[in-house]
């Protein structure tokens, strides 16, 4: 099998699960006690706005033919109307995509250049102070709940030495690089990184930890190999080794197991961005399932449920190309 | 005959320190290699073969460590380039390599020593070709050759920013297109066929005896003066196991190159070496060229070997196989005594001292308290013996 | 199941280990405390008493100087003056806001975490496994058929899930008389505990998945192997062989799954309960999330919760990281060999 077809392959199976998703998501409606109308509608709709709205959803339609209409309207990017904030569904929902986007990629960025040296310093002073300390930070990274780890980096570094904003979003990375662009201000951006910091950080630990310790054991593990020994044998310097061979060797674990753990990024990012109301689709989320707003509930759920499948497709093609075995079995 | 002698190893004892305890894998291990010889190494598994191997070429991985010894290796430039620096490692030509730095042991690897492993399969990286990887194998002696102060630098000039490039990209930019030439060129004098397409293939897309020759290749990439195969024909099929002995057989004739043949494999042995040294319990017990060990041996533990082996012409007897099975060589457990005294069919009240080595007669020697008394009564065995053989 | 050997591979690694240790003692001591709630609880921890509210826990008294305004004769006077709030031995890590004493509350709180933990993931190993052998053991189009909806199930971010769901379904409690009150051994303790039913569902059924595919891994390669060959040559049923051959040798693997999933639980509990999403009011993260609005005044309130966390996550990683190590003993072998 070529990679092409590996990738398409993974890519069919990616189109099935969201379909999946978004059969899910519309059976949810149907899980809710009551009426789907009630659902939708506002508690003081009028019975004529009601009648509408049953209308709209199609209720007097039978079953399979309210689920490929939503499944078409989906296809066209309409989610539905939110009767409680009277706009389109999709407008807010994708409004809210970018600020989670930007939550993710920094907290990633985060976790991948502080884990991987780290994991690597540990796995070469093996035994040695700090390994111990690289084992204890991963152990007590992945068991610590992000909500907590963010309320107190609140606690330290905003309300006891204020260096950072407890909240918000002033303005999105997008705007902030186009103020660097074109009037070559660096204010935006700076803002922009001054409050996504704490954010991300607190995002970010856990990931930094649990790749910190995939790092290590990985490493460990590859070190321990026989072609590492052969690799040495034929006179290969030591950090080429360890970095050009073992190294390398070890992202592919590492690669499956952050792939599996992609849900674990959202919904932390969906509980960080509650903890700083960082004005994401996790916050978004909440509110509206707080005040049972059922398109944008419905239309998050697609959002972040197809967003998720196609990272997979691509931590995927990343696992194909770093490990060759994958696409010849 | 006068073959000058290339490796002297003395007293070489190397120790893995577990959490169970202090394992003496290989201890005070005395032999020569000379050059273009097959030297081998027989033994049980367990008995510190590998270890010795690993040991020649400074692999010992943690928990272990070479905890004494000398490796005496002939090298003219070297001794010369030490003769003024530290006197106490330089003997004539030779150089006590025990005594040179870690960077100098590596930038031998290749040039002088240089080893194929017992499974091909898991002896390469999985993640790269195996052009690229004997390619690589070609590029550290080119760097070296072409810039001598990085010879012993710790990245040969391939910096960080590649380095880190290198875990995403693969091919980016250590070996260098003659270094891919000539990795091909490698490919084809082991014997595998469309070299320059194979050289793409991945290790898995290998059959075990195109791996093994791929090895081999990999092997002779620094064209080494003492190659240590371990094993090499162990994970193959019989027929696949006597391609690679014909191989590097003819190496070996091309190249004159010597070889320290590892293996439990008494007709493997027997078909390839000259001179031979019998491990038991990480001691060799019975040293000396091929005939004397296998025909006149003295210490009951190669008898025992020897009687395991099948004998085509003469099924009838039974085998006869060694009770027990050898120690476990934890430290703590070994007593100063003869290993093999337990097992020993012909084990005496001496035998609870420790044997020291005897010379018998030529190079042949044994450490057995037999050694002394039973040699010259063995010496007239044979002429029996031969005398029987001529009779059937 | 559960071999001579393996009770000793454990307690070898017990003994090597000294993290094996300390995650055991950590498990031990929660469980304890989960258990023998009313009887260590200094107070009663939902007893209000808002003169003593935000007290600072031991060794951090605080002074602060407070400005107040007092109208005297006509005249407004400010008056600095310094307070002195002293921590006492009465509440050892202070009072929240409303006056209830923080280590009672998170004494109480190991239970839910714990019931919600412990219920949550057996729940899903009952789901999960059957659903993964049966996949697992048929293969093929069934096990096809069966993975990919697992797959749904999986692509699906858990939080996001589990919020979803108690949005939409409420948050149901369910409560159990407390056996300590009910016998009077403690009287005055809370006469019931609360589980939040809910969450217990949800959890389950957003972490099912996860057994699914071990346990089909598992049914995958040991229904090739002989001795299943054999007993289905003799006539035994599907449902017997799965029982009595395959679910055996599957255990270790789904033990070791299945304590670190009541490490992953305890952490999306605490989660919903901080989001206001669990009907417990006794639980951790709700009072994070209660203590989240003094951090400026009284961060104890926010903390010591958090740290129960913490240590009980930390306990049960250890412990699975144990088990892993004693029974798999493939993972951190593959260097100095002989």
């Amino acid at each position: 099998m070529s990679l092409g077809r590996f990738l398409i392959k993974r890519t069919v199976h990616g189109v099935f699960v969201v379909w999946g998703v978004v059969t899910v998501v519309f059976g949810l409606r149907f899980l809710t006690p009551g009426s789907p109308v009630n659902a939708v509608a506002p508690l003081d709709a009028s019975q004529e706005l009601r009648q509408r709205i049953a209308r709209d959803l199609g209720l007097n339609k039978p079953l399979y033919e309210q689920y490929f209409d939503y499944l078409f309207s989906l296809l066209q990017g309409d989610m539905g109307y939110s009767y409680l904030r009277g706009i389109e569904a999709s407008t807010l929902v994708l409004g809210r995509v970018p600020a989670t986007v930007e939550l993710a990629v920094a907290a990633s960025f985060i976790a991948v250049v502080l884990s991987i040296p780290l994991g690597v310093i540990a796995a070469n002073r093996r035994h040695e102070p700090a390994d111990y300390g690289a084992t204890l930070f991963s152990l007590v990274g992945i068991s610590t709940p992000n909500f907590w780890l963010g309320i107190m980096l609140i606690l330290v570094l905003s309300v006891q030495f204020g260096l950072f904003p407890t909240s918000g979003r002033p303005l999105g990375l997008y705007p902030a690089l186009a103020l660097l662009v074109t009037e070559g201000a660096p204010g935006g951006l700076l803002r922009w990184l001054h409050h996504i910091f704490l954010p991300a950080v607190t995002l970010g630990t856990y990931f930094t930890a649990l790749i910190t310790r995939l790092t290590r054991s990985g490493m460990l593990d590859e070190l321990g190999k026989s072609y590492v020994r052969a690799a040495r044998a034929k006179g290969l310097p030591e950090a080429l080794v360890r970095y050009r061979h073992a190294l390398r060797n070890t992202l592919v674990p590492i690669v499956t197991v952050v792939g599996l753990q992609l849900g674990t990024l959202i919904g932390g990012a969906v509980i960080t961005e509650a903890v700083f109301s960082w004005p994401g689709l996790g916050s978004f989320l909440i509110r509206s399932i707080n005040v049972r707003d059922w398109p944008l509930i419905q239309g998050s759920l697609v959002v972040i449920g197809v967003s998720f499948v196609l990272v997979n497709i691509v931590v995927d093609a990343l696992y194909a190309y770093l490990d060759p075995q994958v696409v010849t079995e | 005959m006068a073959a000058r002698d290339l490796l002297r190893v003395r007293d070489l004892s190397t120790r893995f320190f577990t959490g169970e305890g202090q394992i003496n894998a290989v201890e005070s291990v005395d032999f020569d290699v000379r050059e273009g010889e097959v030297f081998g190494i027989v033994g049980e598994s367990g008995s510190g073969k590998s270890v010795t191997a690993f040991s020649l070429l400074d692999l010992v991985e943690s928990p272990g460590q070479i905890t004494s010894g000398e490796l005496w290796y002939r090298d003219e430039d070297l001794a010369a380039e030490f003769r003024e620096q530290r006197p106490e490692a330089v003997d004539g030509e030779f150089v006590d390599l025990r005594r040179t730095s870690e960077r100098v042991r590596r930038s031998l690897r290749g040039p002088s020593f240089s080893m194929v492993f017992q499974d091909p399969m898991s002896s390469f990286n999985p993640t790269l070709t195996v052009g690229e990887q004997i390619a690589e194998a070609v590029e550290v002696q080119r760097r070296a050759s072409t810039n001598p102060r990085s010879t012993r630098s710790r990245t040969q000039g391939y910096g960080l920013g590649r380095m880190l490039a290198g875990m995403v990209l693969p091919d980016s930019g250590y070996v260098d297109e003659d270094s891919e030439a000539q990795a091909v060129k490698l490919l084809e004098e082991v014997g595998i066929p469309d070299p320059a397409e194979r050289y793409d293939a991945y290790p898995h897309q290998f059959s075990g005896g195109m791996l093994q020759r791929a090895m081999v290749a990999q092997a002779l990439a620094g064209e080494p003066d003492l190659l240590v195969a371990d094993e090499p024909t162990t994970a193959l099929d019989v027929t696949i196991q006597a391609q690679i002995l014909n191989l590097l057989d003819d190496l070996q004739a091309e190249t004159g190159m010597s070889i320290v043949l590892i293996t439990h494999n008494l007709g493997v042995i027997a078909r390839m070496c000259d001179r031979v040294g019998v491990m038991y319990a990480g001691e060799i017990v019975e040293r000396g060229t091929l005939e004397e060990v296998f025909e006149q041996s003295v210490h009951p533990y190669t008898e025992g070997l020897l009687g395991s082996i099948p004998d085509l012409d003469d099924p009838a007897p039974r085998l006869q196989p060694i009770e027990g099975s050898v120690p476990n060589l934890l430290d703590a457990e070994m007593e100063d005594r003869c290993y093999f005294a337990d097992r020993c069919p012909k084990a005496m009240e001496k035998c609870l001292d420790k044997p020291p080595e005897i010379e018998c007669e030529g190079e042949h020697a044994a450490k057995c308290v037999l050694a002394e008394t039973e040699y010259h009564d063995s010496r007239r065995l044979p002429e029996d013996y031969f005398e029987e053989v001529a009779d059937d | 199941m559960i071999s001579p050997r393996t009770l000793r591979n454990l307690r070898s690694e017990l003994r090597r280990s000294a993290l094996a240790k300390l995650g055991v003692t950590l498990v031990v001591g929660i469980f304890l405390m989960a258990v023998f709630a009313p009887v260590l609880a200094p107070h009663d921890p939902t007893d209000q008493n808002l003169n003593d509210s935000q007290l600072p826990p031991l060794g951090f008294s605080t002074t602060e100087n407070r400005t107040t305004s007092e109208f005297v004769d006509g005249e407004v006077t400010i008056v600095e003056e310094e307070v002195t709030v002293n921590a006492t031995a009465e509440h050892p890590l202070g009072t929240d806001s409303l006056g209830r004493d923080v280590l009672s509350r998170t004494i109480y709180g190991a239970r839910t975490s714990l019931l919600v933990g412990v219920i949550g993931a057996l729940l899903a190993v009952l789901v999960g496994v059957t659903y993964g052998l049966v996949a697992g053991y048929y293969s093929g189009r069934v096990d096809d058929g069966l993975m990919r909806a697992a797959d749904v199930m999986l692509a699906f971010p858990s939080l996001v899930l589990a919020i979803a769901l108690i949005g939409l379904w409420g948050r149901a409690a369910i409560r159990i008389p407390d056996p300590f009150v009910a016998a009077g051994i403690t009287p005055g303790m809370p006469p019931d505990i609360v589980l939040p039913g809910t969450v217990v569902l949800v959890v389950a059924l957003v972490n099912w998945g996860w057994f699914a595919r071990v346990a089909r891994g598992e049914a995958l390669s040991l229904r090739s192997q002989e001795y299943v060959t054999a007993a289905r040559s003799m006539g035994a049923g599907d449902a017997f062989i799965i029982r009595t051959h395959v679910f055996p040798n599957s255990v270790t693997p789904i033990l070791v799954l299945a304590t670190i999933q009541v490490a992953a639980i305890i952490l999306l509990e605490s989660a919903l309960s901080f989001l206001g999403f669990s009907g417990a009011t006794l639980s951790w993260g709700f009072d994070i999330a209660q203590g989240r609005q003094y951090l400026s005044s009284s961060w104890w309130i926010a903390t010591m919760p958090g740290i129960a966390i913490v240590l009980a996550v930390v306990g049960i990683n250890l412990v699975g990281d144990w088990l892993r190590d004693a029974l798999d003993p493939g993972i951190e072998q593959g260097e100095g060999g002989v």
